[in-house]
């Protein structure tokens, strides 16, 4: 495969997945700089992985796996920014998209972030709609082990929602 | 909230991107990273590789061509060679182990534990490997007839090396850990 091929298959990608490394960028950092370290990070390990990749799953499910574990690597990098840090002669990647975002949402955003890394990772493949049986296949544990870390996810969710007071409600 | 509004709130960003992306600046940062690609571990055995053979055939032509060559010096390259191939036959082992995990979480932090505890294990072969190599570099310059002060100056040098090599080795420990605590939240159950 040559590198011109290979950049576009992640442009293709991208276009139409870009969402679903967001939402991992979000869950896994939390200041704006450490958005756009993460995300080119993200971008780099797909980048390399495109040769790899065999159609044996599909292209969200591959995605998942690379991205989800690149941050759960980034993470232990501890390279993140504070937020005082300055960033004028910083390019940012990442522009935050100027839309009203629910409250509730940046509210569970919160949430996942307090779950430990591997939570974290399975609260997102949770909320993202997968199986069972691919959660299993994208973290390599048993699909028991998978219902006993859901389960306990959804109750501390949950339970954390019970709390929350949306507009006083 | 039930799960299900829960799943709802989440499914709300679905049609509206959180950020946008910068095209120009994504290009100019994937370009530069590839540059980068060298990783950590490949250049502390690239570094090992050259510095022993550079140093081994140092040794060994200075001692060529020294009418009056040494044992002791002769010994010290061999030993130089024996540890560069030593670091060489390791990477190619490490390098042929990369294909035996599979893509799962599970199977990536199992590989990047294999990558850690491999960089343990060499960062304390050579730390030990200081040893040897002093003994015999204080034997070349005893049978050389140099000063006390010389002698007692290379010691000091070693024995810094030693502990410094310490920290090194340290660090590859700390990163082995934290590897060890991540495999062990995704592997308990609940």
């Amino acid at each position: 495969m040559t590198e011109k091929e290979q950049l576009n298959i992640l442009e293709e990608w991208l276009g139409l997945h870009k969402g679903l490394i967001f939402k991992i960028v979000r869950a896994y950092a939390v200041a704006m700089m450490d958005h756009d370290d993460l995300f080119q990070e993200i971008i780099v390990q797909v980048w390399h992985s495109i040769p790899a990749f065999r159609q044996e799953s599909s292209v969200t499910t591959w995605l998942y796996r690379i991205s989800l574990n690149t941050a759960i690597k980034w993470t232990q990098k501890e390279r993140k920014h504070s937020q005082s840090e300055t960033l004028d002669n910083v390019q940012h990647i990442l522009q935050e998209n100027k839309i009203p975002v629910d409250e509730r949402l940046a509210w569970l955003y919160q949430e996942i972030y307090k779950l430990d890394e591997i939570d974290r990772s399975v609260a997102l493949l949770l909320l993202e709609g997968f199986s069972y049986k691919e959660m299993a296949a994208i973290l390599g544990i048993t699909e028991s082990n998978v219902g006993v870390k859901i389960n306990r996810i959804k109750k501390q969710l949950i339970a954390k929602s019970k709390n929350y007071d949306y507009h006083g409600i | 909230m039930e799960f299900d509004e829960l799943q709802q709130i989440w499914d709300s960003q679905n049609n509206q991107p959180l950020y946008v992306i910068n095209e120009k600046a994504l290009h100019n940062r994937i370009q530069s990273k590839m540059k980068q690609g060298l990783h950590i571990t490949n250049i502390s055995e690239l570094l090992l590789i050259i510095i022993h053979l550079s140093a081994g055939s140092f040794i060994l032509g200075v001692n060529l061509f020294n009418h009056r060559g040494k044992i002791s010096l002769y010994v010290l390259a061999a030993w130089m060679f024996v540890t560069a191939l030593y670091s060489l036959v390791s990477r190619i082992r490490r390098i042929k182990g990369t294909h035996r995990f599979d893509r799962s979480m599970h199977g990536d932090l199992n590989y990047a534990l294999s990558v850690a505890t491999y960089l343990v294990r060499l960062s304390q072969i050579m730390r030990w490997n200081i040893l040897p190599v002093g003994v015999l570099t204080l034997l070349s310059l005893w049978e050389g007839g140099k000063s006390f002060w010389g002698a007692g100056f290379i010691l000091v040098v070693f024995v810094f090396g030693f502990y410094v090599s310490r920290w090194e080795h340290n660090i590859y420990k700390g990163r082995k850990r934290e590897l060890e605590v991540l495999q062990k939240k995704l592997e308990t159950k609940g």
